[in-house]
């Protein structure tokens, strides 16, 4: 090499391309949110405030991913504590499968929903014919927060499953050699030291759920109303485009984002300083 | 006998076997197990099955919607661009992200603190949220990329950003890449020579599983491409999207192609990461 | 049945005075004597501490441990000495309660809590990685029996205060276990399990994870904790030196059996076979033959153990290191095959006529050291051989 570049030259093309496509796009829509026709201002937000079908958006949008983080939380919390209870075949078999689940999400979802659970769909038919239920509204909220809730699910054993496994033996016998029962040792060790783990956990599930697009979009295209939805459509869509608009609801949909994960952070600022008793 | 010792009693091989049958806790785990397979087995059984109608099981069996699909050029072409797009945006995540991470675990270790800060950045953007600025961004003038396959490759980058540079990190701290490069360049290679013949070899490994797993990912991914480029360059995710109107059989033999096509990828990958860890452990 | 020792009350501040507060009688501290006294000090009733009948445990088809019969007197401190995978933390972790047994029974006092669960066995136990609660600061990790037990929270921080002197880690009470040291986090953990005032102590190899010089110190503080509170204590170990420093009484095991029960002197100079000679020391092991010329006679046993120590070597006819004993076998000619140096011992390998010999002599000037090469003389003293049964 007789050509001598100083080393930091190496770090250009990175800085560049993550600038251009990263942080350049996002500063982008945190600017043009407050730009109402060439002014600066707040009308954007003022009309996402002020109208009911956006107000819809966010709404629908707080419930599917509150309710389905909570379930797919709760549902993955015993599932990994039956795992550490099971074989270790089992185990191994289990969290590779899930590995595998976690892969099979957005467009396909959608589309394996519609043959387990549409209108024609298999297990729809099935549980008629045995006449459990008469319908099953997929494209209805309860119906989302079911597809939501299958695709948290394998996230959620993925990300609690090693802070379960952290869990030592040696504390449960110490516990139970000191005189707590199984109640005791879950409320005063187990659950507190679980507890960071489970609050990241429903914080990164919540982001993936407010975040998904691709499953509701293909499975209704536009006709249900979620933020990113509403999002999506005001800058691809067929009729009126309203950039700013957008950026003004994205905008919105970070910030609701950032406040889950700083109160996720000021739960466990506190429980670490009292969480001690 | 050897570590009969230490082990508690459950984690006994022969206990652990007796028991997984009797167990209630492997219950709840088949029972989730099930929860989650079913929509993946209903849908390979529609993929499979002649007819599907009011009956508990299919009618027949048959191959023929694969053969279908697998006959469909417009398939074969998505399929094409697909494959186009994510060897593009891995072999420039790989361009960018190597000197990046040698730097950071050589010449400038505050580096990687910087790196592990904003890899977290896609994490904290919906898809969704970065495409309202890119649309808007790379729509027209001297950058009008959007519509065109040359807007994915970059945003693609910054998607697998946090598993390339985890990956690519992690494999450097293990080779202990400063004293590699030390020794190369007392034994006379300069640095450039150093990396390629010394460090790169030993980063295979970590490379391997960070590309496959991306790779899986990034066939996947939907929302850029239909938001930026759409059908003007239809990709596989595109595609099936487009197909919603297809038959329900064809349109499984596809989503269960697809499946099966991530499902090799991440195998490959976890099986080179094992490979790679039985090989440290030598 | 938990306070079945009673302690006065006490306005202790400083470490020592508050030893003296948790001390049940006037305790006599020192050395061997003080398992005998304390025999006498604790229960009222006669009898032993533990009594262990017959226990045994299998995983499928392989025993752990088989016929483990042993009584223990109140205040004794035993260890549990063999090689890893001897069963000697599975038979703690059975006397716990955290394992079941397939056979026997175990007596604590008068009480039979062989089905208790460990809740209820009133014994404390202390773990090799310190097992502390990461989520709580070391006052609640110590006062987390108390709690258990429902102790109202002003006697519970006097007790914890208390303890935490004893240990000497008053000043740590409020950090984490993350922020402390390895000695650190094993004397919360011992103060943890000393301050419900559990009937018997389990300790489970609680100085391996230390580095060399804490774990002299807290073997040191362990065993005079444990003699000041007359506490009975099993202790688990590998290590034969801890063994012999701590023990009143050593209990050698292998594989899943006790081979001999007795004190350290009698297990390291009487060891009863083969095995416990092997695992004890650096005991050259011979056949009757091999043995012969050094005896001087054909023992009439099948095995003979020379300790490294039993033997002495003279050069040329003049005695090596000092004075030999009386008694000693006759002369038999070697070859230095090589030396170790180990501080105040030099340990010789000693190639005679086709018999190795380990033979330690006082390291008193490196002008006495002896080449490889050197012809020599061996001798051993006959009262210090040990003729093994097989």
């Amino acid at each position: 090499m007789t050509l001598r570049l100083p080393a930091w030259l190496w770090l250009l093309p990175f800085a560049i391309v993550f600038c251009a496509f990263q942080l350049a796009p996002m500063a982008w829509v945190a600017i043009s949110a407050f730009n109402v026709n060439g002014d600066w201002g707040l009308g954007h937000f003022q009309e996402i405030a002020q109208s009911a079908f956006f107000r819809q958006a966010i709404w629908k949008s707080l419930t599917i991913s509150l309710v389905s983080s909570a379930m797919g939380l709760i549902i993955a919390t015993v599932t990994c504590h039956a795992l550490m209870r099971s074989g270790p075949r089992l185990r191994r078999a289990m969290i590779a499968f899930t590995n595998m689940t976690s892969n099979f999400a957005g467009v396909p979802l959608a589309f394996a929903f519609i043959i387990l659970l549409g209108a024609n769909g298999v297990l729809t038919l099935a549980l008629q014919q045995l006449g459990i239920i008469e319908d099953v509204r997929l494209y209805s909220t309860g119906g989302l927060i079911v597809i939501y809730t299958w695709f948290q699910i394998p996230l959620g054993i993925l990300l609690l499953f090693p802070a379960f496994s952290g869990l030592k033996a040696e504390w449960r016998d110490a516990a139970h050699l000191l005189g707590a029962g199984r109640i005791a040792y879950w409320q005063r060790i187990g659950l507190p030291v679980l507890w960071p783990a489970l609050a990241g956990t429903f914080t990164v599930l919540f982001a993936n759920a407010m975040g998904a697009y691709a499953t509701v979009y293909a499975l209704v295209n536009t006709s249900y109303n979620l933020m990113t939805i509403r999002i999506a459509n005001l800058v691809a869509g067929d009729l009126f485009l309203e950039p700013n608009l957008a950026s003004a609801l994205a905008l919105v949909l970070v910030v609701l984002l950032v406040l889950v994960t700083l109160v996720q952070q000021w739960l466990l600022r506190r429980s670490a300083q009292h969480g001690s008793r | 006998m050897a570590h009969a010792d230490t082990m508690p009693a459950h984690k006994s091989p022969t206990a652990a076997s007796l028991s997984a049958t009797f167990n209630p806790y492997s219950w709840v785990v088949g029972g989730v197990f099930a929860v989650l397979a079913l929509p993946l087995v209903a849908t390979l059984g529609y993929a499979l099955a002649t007819r599907w109608g009011a009956t508990l099981t299919p009618d027949g069996l048959t191959l023929a919607w694969f053969i279908e699909l697998w006959t469909t050029p417009r398939f074969l072409a998505a399929f094409a661009r697909s494959l186009f797009i994510a060897v593009g945006a891995l072999a420039l995540s790989l361009a960018l992200v190597l000197p990046v991470a040698l730097l950071a675990h050589t010449r400038y270790p505050r580096l990687d603190r910087w790196m592990n800060t904003l890899i977290l950045m896609p994490f904290a953007v919906p898809p969704v949220v970065s495409s309202v600025g890119l649309l808007q961004l790379y729509a027209g003038g001297p950058l009008a990329l959007v519509g065109t396959p040359w807007i994915l490759i970059p945003t693609y980058f910054t998607i697998v950003l946090p598993f390339m540079y985890r990956a690519i990190a992690n494999s450097l701290r293990a080779v202990d890449v400063q004293s590699l490069m030390d020794a190369a360049q007392l034994l006379g290679a300069g640095p450039v020579k150093a990396f390629f013949l010394v460090v790169l070899p030993n980063l295979r490994g970590g490379v391997q599983i960070a590309v496959f797993l991306s790779f899986s990912f990034l066939v996947g991914e939907f929302v850029f491409a239909n938001m930026l480029v759409g059908t003007r360059f239809e990709t596989l995710q595109v595609y099936l999207n487009n197909m919603r109107g297809a038959s329900g059989h064809f349109t499984s033999a596809l989503v269960i192609t697809l499946f099966v096509f991530t499902l090799i990828l991440t195998w490959l990958g976890n099986r080179q990461a094992e490979h790679t860890i039985t090989e440290a452990a030598r | 049945m938990m306070a079945a020792t009673t302690r006065p009350p006490s306005s202790a501040t400083t470490p020592k005075a508050s030893q003296a507060a948790y001390r049940q009688q006037p305790a006599i501290a020192s050395g061997a004597t003080a398992a005998s006294a304390s025999r006498h000090t604790d229960h009222a009733s006669s009898g032993n501490a533990i009594s262990l009948k017959g226990l045994a445990k299998r995983f499928g088809d392989t025993d752990v441990f088989a016929n483990i019969d042993a009584d223990i007197a109140h205040g004794e401190f035993i260890t549990l000495l063999g090689p890893s995978g001897c069963g000697k933390s599975t038979l703690l972790r059975a006397i716990a309660g955290l394992t079941s047994l397939n056979a026997g029974q175990i007596l604590v006092g008068d009480t039979d809590i062989t089905h208790l669960p460990p809740q209820r066995r009133g014994v404390g136990m202390v773990f090799q990685h310190y097992a502390l609660f990461p989520n709580m600061k070391v006052a609640d990790n110590v006062a987390f029996g108390l709690r258990m037990q429902k102790v109202p929270s002003d006697e519970r921080a006097r007790r914890v205060d208390e303890v935490l002197r004893l240990v000497e880690m008053q000043d740590q009470a409020h950090k984490f276990p993350h922020q402390l040291s390895g000695g650190q986090c094993q004397r919360v953990a011992l103060a943890r399990s000393l301050v419900v005032e559990p009937r018997v102590l389990l300790m489970d190899e609680p100085l391996s994870a230390l580095d060399a010089r804490i774990r002299k110190h807290l073997r040191d503080q362990i065993r005079e904790i444990q003699t000041s509170l007359g506490l009975t204590t099993l202790f688990v170990t590998h290590d034969q030196e801890e063994a012999m420093l701590m023990s009143d009484r050593v209990f050698l095991m292998h594989q899943g059996r006790i081979l001999q029960q007795d004190s350290a002197e009698a297990i390291y100079t009487r060891p009863r076979d083969e095995n416990a000679a092997g695992f004890m020391g650096h005991y050259c092991l011979l056949d009757a033959v091999e043995a012969a010329p050094l005896l001087g006679y054909r023992s009439k046993a099948g095995r003979v153990a020379l300790r490294p120590e039993a033997l002495y070597l003279s050069v040329a006819g003049m005695p090596l290191g000092g004075e030999h004993p009386e008694r000693v076998g006759p002369g038999v000619h070697g070859v230095v095959r090589r030396h170790r140096l180990l501080g105040n011992i030099v340990r010789y390998d000693i190639d005679c006529a086709g018999v190795s010999l380990t033979v330690d002599t006082l390291n008193r000037s490196a002008r006495t050291l002896l080449p490889q090469g050197q012809q020599v003389t061996v001798h051993v003293d006959l009262d210090e051989v040990q003729e093994l049964d097989t």
